[in-house]
């Protein structure tokens, strides 16, 4: 069996995590969430695995090379929506294939249900089917797929996982894949629904606390690196090698650490923390509930709360989130959610910074100490 | 990284191993061995490329046979250390990729209980655990020794007296090749592509056996059913991964490897007579020269020694007055004119110091000392990664020999500048090149050479005539061709130059010459006067200069794509220069 896994999009309502990689490499509990994908279908015996690549494909290709996962790269030169990104993989095609995103945590399980399907699409119940294709069944087939649907009439979505076969390219030319099976239902088309055992998104990007909440329990507790002797570790933890966890430092799992980190001493970090590699925590300082990608530097005295920090960020000492839900008005949408900070990568604050309840763009400088930054700061802004 | 494959069938084994061997160089290339069975053992094992040596592997006779081909971990590459590693009695040949981390425990164990070992690998324990578990049935005793293992392997195993090959793997790449009454085994699908598509992944933790009969898998003891995929990939798609060329793949895996390479220099790696000679003599050629350029610019203001630095092909001639320690930098360790450069240090009786990429090449046993860079096989003839880890080195070693220099602490993050730098588009700049048929690089101070590398990174693949000039030089002279013409990328970060360089580069402006400007990021009286801006992360200066190479790679590689020229392979140029 083949399958595609559509890894080209950016994913711009991840913004500003998306910047450097496509959504598909975004790290979650350490893990980017295309790895999640390809294990699943690892696990089920599918090895003809085919991802299309585009948007920042180099970084994808690196990743993809440097684990030596057994999967053949397609490019898809311009992003021209996803049933192009479908047709790049066309020539490798044989008859049947799983169709899959790249961007959207799947477990084997679901794989497993669907992959025997001629025809079927994955869906799952959400309570927020707005965002996501709204599925209408009637006897056991799909009736229709409508798109992000302002007044939506169930709450079984779509979860963008597809088993299809090749006669589903004659629907896919200038169309999105529901577009494309909505027109292949009207044709005739059995489709069935297939419910899912496991699959997650993240919309927005705090909805990745969620999702490493959620994934963190998966994680084998191994431990490498140097641990100090008077530092207390408790729950499910797993630490790189090369990382040091300084004297005092206490860390109560679920918290997955990289490698190569210098942590502590005197540090506490708190349940459902992913901490990538080559992170520094000075003393001091305390992470709970948060996702830190790799290369960061959390100064001392900071306390770092439901905050997604992105790559190669510089906080100085005393910088703390706030957590607090506001209104907030990204690309033209309001919406309202609690969380504490969303750091885009390289961001660098001053000491004493509170941020609250912010979405802070990539390469951002927040010069001034004693600030507090709220609402939503765009790319390379200096906070002054 | 190591490759591997084993045959079964009616060919020659030797013939279609060591072609199979030839594919998977990309991952290693140090050493290669074969082992074949007719009914008897047969091994022939080599130092060095098998592109190069392979005749006498091709003699061994029979149709069943496992090879290896290495990239030195445990152990410098030597005909004893290379593939294949047989048990006692030399009835077991064993090939390895991976790392077995408990290896030195499980030798010392084995030792004690009589076995003797002949290299300094890991995989040998492999040889020698198989040979105490056999009993006649030689997957069991496979099964059997691969739960003493801890870390990764794939593992190839055939035994005199057996027409069967045992395969094993665990977080090591294996793939089985299922053609018509013949079977393969390989690191990747590379050596069976021309013999068959059809192919079988194995799994963490698979066993399988290949004999006369068929193919068998057993994951953890019981056997189970995997099923055959069709593979129709060639063997170059293989081995770059999806980038279109070695080049781009290796220019993107620059972040790690200047990490790697500048934390793999510790105190420990350079003696303590090397720390504060009166004198350092650096001998190199192309872009190693150039990063022995950089490290006399940083050595001489930050150590306060004297460092000259010399071109390897006229040093040997030409040899200056020799006082402290000589320095070698060579990529693959085989440079001619660098090896006689350092011999004729030797006969000086300077102590002498390499850096090389390669464990083990001839480098490494003429000079008194190594320090090793953590490219990884370079196959791009353009060096990318490699000139980038010298820089490591090279930093790392000024830090030691100052240790109150702090520069550990400036560099210890330029992975994440150069990721910063990956990300730019630099099509505008790419568009000002890509007509031109002359170029110039300028730079002052610690950027002159990495003007010069740029401009030979340019000319080498792009075939674009580009010159590096120290930007003070241009009026002694070249200022005479500059016009609308002739681009110059101006190198121009902030520093004791920088307002020099301003200045310079104004009055190139006032030539007409289109310019290319590289500063740090927000600078706006620069953005000002140039035609493009390509901004680098405003950090430390050494981090700004890591940055601006790799910028310059980019600039030299998308200007060759553009042009469509053979990025991997330029015309008239060899990756290693083994000939004077």
């Amino acid at each position: 069996m083949q399958a595609v896994i559509l890894a080209a999009g950016e994913g711009t309502r991840l913004r500003p995590l998306t910047r450097s990689r496509p959504k598909a490499l975004v790290p979650v509990a350490n893990t980017p969430i295309l790895k999640y994908v390809i294990d699943a279908l690892l696990a089920n015996g599918i090895r003809e695995i085919i991802v299309v690549v585009g948007y920042r494909k180099e970084h994808v290709i690196r990743y993809l090379t440097e684990s030596d996962l057994p999967v053949r790269v397609v490019v898809q030169e311009n992003q021209l929506g996803t049933g192009h990104a479908l047709r790049c993989a066309e020539p490798y095609l044989h008859d049947r294939f799983l169709l899959l995103a790249g961007d959207n945590y799947i477990d084997a399980a679901s794989i497993a249900r669907i992959k025997g399907e001629r025809n079927a699409v994955l869906v799952t119940d959400h309570p927020n089917p707005t965002n996501f294709g709204v599925v209408v069944a009637r006897d056991g087939l799909v009736r229709e797929i409508k798109e992000k649907p302002d007044t939506p009439t169930g709450f079984i979505v779509s979860t963008g996982v597809y088993a299809l076969d090749r006669s589903f390219f004659r629907y896919t030319v200038g169309q999105e894949i529901p577009d494309a099976l909505q027109a292949m239902i009207r044709d005739g088309g059995r489709v069935v629904p297939v419910q899912a055992v496991d699959w997650q998104d993240a919309v927005n990007p705090w909805d990745l606390l969620e999702m490493n909440t959620k994934l963190l329990p998966r994680i084998d507790a191994k431990r490498a690196g140097t641990i100090s002797r008077s530092s207390k570790l408790y729950g499910l933890i797993r630490i790189g090698k090369g990382t040091e966890i300084g004297p005092n430092t206490y860390i109560h799992g679920p918290v997955v650490i990289g490698e190569d980190c210098k942590i502590g001493p005197n540090c506490v970090i708190l349940p459902n923390t992913s901490i990538g590699s080559r992170v520094t925590i000075d003393p001091l300082s305390y992470v709970a509930h948060s996702l830190v990608m790799d290369d960061v530097v959390i100064g001392s005295h900071s306390r770092i709360i439901d905050a997604v920090v992105g790559e190669a960020c510089r906080l100085a000492d005393h910088t703390a989130t706030w957590t607090a839900g506001a209104v907030l008005e990204r690309e033209g949408r309001f919406q309202k959610a609690s969380f504490g900070a969303v750091l885009g990568d390289r961001v660098r604050s001053a000491p004493f910074t509170i941020l609250k309840n912010c979405i802070v763009g990539n390469d951002v400088t927040i010069e001034a100490g004693n600030t507090t930054v709220t609402g939503v700061i765009p790319d390379d802004a200096v906070v002054i | 990284m190591c490759g591997i494959v084993g045959y079964i069938g009616f060919r020659s084994a030797a013939d279609v191993i060591v072609e199979g061997l030839q594919k998977l160089e990309y991952r290693g290339y140090d050493s290669f061995g074969v082992a074949t069975s007719n009914p008897h053992l047969a091994v022939y094992k080599c130092e060095g490329k098998i592109s190069e040596k392979f005749e006498k592997a091709r003699e061994l006779h029979g149709s069943i046979g496992v090879g290896h081909t290495r990239w030195a971990t445990h152990g410098v590459p030597s005909d004893r250390n290379a593939h294949p590693h047989l048990d006692c009695t030399g009835r077991i040949a064993v090939v390895h990729n991976g790392i077995i981390e408990n290896y030195s425990a499980l030798t010392r164990e084995l030792k004690e209980r009589g076995h003797t070992f002949l290299s300094e690998t890991d995989t040998e324990v492999v040889a020698h655990l198989i040979e105490e578990a056999y009993d006649g049935d030689l997957r069991a005793a496979v099964a059997q020794a691969i739960t003493h293992l801890k870390g990764s392997y794939a593992l190839l195993v055939t035994a005199e007296g057996h027409e069967e090959i045992v395969a094993a793997r665990d977080s090591s790449p294996l793939v089985l090749g299922i053609g018509d009454q013949e079977l393969f085994a390989a690191s990747d699908v590379t050596p069976l592509i021309g013999y068959t598509e059809r192919v079988v992944y194995l799994d963490d933790g698979d066993l399988a056996t290949l004999d006369r009969e068929g193919w068998h898998v057993y994951h953890h003891g019981t056997p189970v059913k995997r099923a055959i995929e069709h593979v129709d990939w060639d063997v170059e798609t293989v081995r770059k991964g999806g980038f279109p060329h070695y080049m781009l793949k290796e220019i993107f895996e620059q972040p790690k490897v200047f990490y790697d390479t500048f934390h793999g220099i510790t105190p420990e790696s350079l003696p303590e007579r090397y720390r504060r000679p009166s004198e350092i003599t650096v001998v190199a050629c192309g872009s190693s020269y150039h990063a022995g350029l950089v490290f006399k610019y940083l050595c001489e203001s930050t150590c306060r020694i004297p460092v000259r630095a010399e071109l390897g092909s006229e040093f040997k001639y030409f040899t200056p007055p020799l006082k402290g320690i000589v320095m070698v930098i060579t990529q693959s360790g085989e440079t001619a004119d660098t090896l006689a450069a350092l011999k004729k240090a030797k006969a000086y009786n300077c102590p002498t110091l390499a850096i090389t990429n390669v464990l083990g090449s001839t480098v490494t046993r003429i000079a008194d000392h190594t320090l090793y860079m953590r490219a990884g096989p370079e196959i791009s003839v353009a060096a990318t990664k490699s000139f980038v880890a010298q820089l490591a080195v090279l930093m790392q070693l000024v830090n030691l020999m100052s240790p109150k220099s702090g520069l550990s602490g400036s560099l210890e993050r330029a992975n994440s500048a150069i990721d910063e730098v990956l990300l730019q588009d630099i099509g505008r700049a790419v568009e000002i090149c890509r007509p031109a048929e002359h170029l110039f690089y300028v730079g002052r101070g610690l950027f002159y050479p990495i003007a010069l590398e740029g401009a030979l990174k340019m000319k080498e693949i792009s075939y674009i005539h580009a010159e590096g000039y120290a930007a003070g030089e241009l009026k002694h002279g070249p200022f005479a061709l500059l016009s609308e013409e002739t681009p110059v990328v101006a190198l121009c970060s902030p520093g004791d130059t920088y307002s020099i360089m301003l200045s310079n580069i104004k009055e190139m402006k006032a030539r007409k010459a289109p310019i290319i400007g590289i500063g740090a990021r927000g600078d706006r009286e620069l953005i000002d006067i140039v035609d493009v801006f390509l901004p680098i992360p405003e950090s430390h200066e050494l981090v700004q200069l890591i940055a601006t190479s790799v910028l310059l790679q980019q600039l030299a590689y998308q200007t060759a794509v553009a042009l469509g020229r053979d990025v991997d392979q330029p015309r008239n140029l060899a990756k290693s220069v083994t000939v004077e």
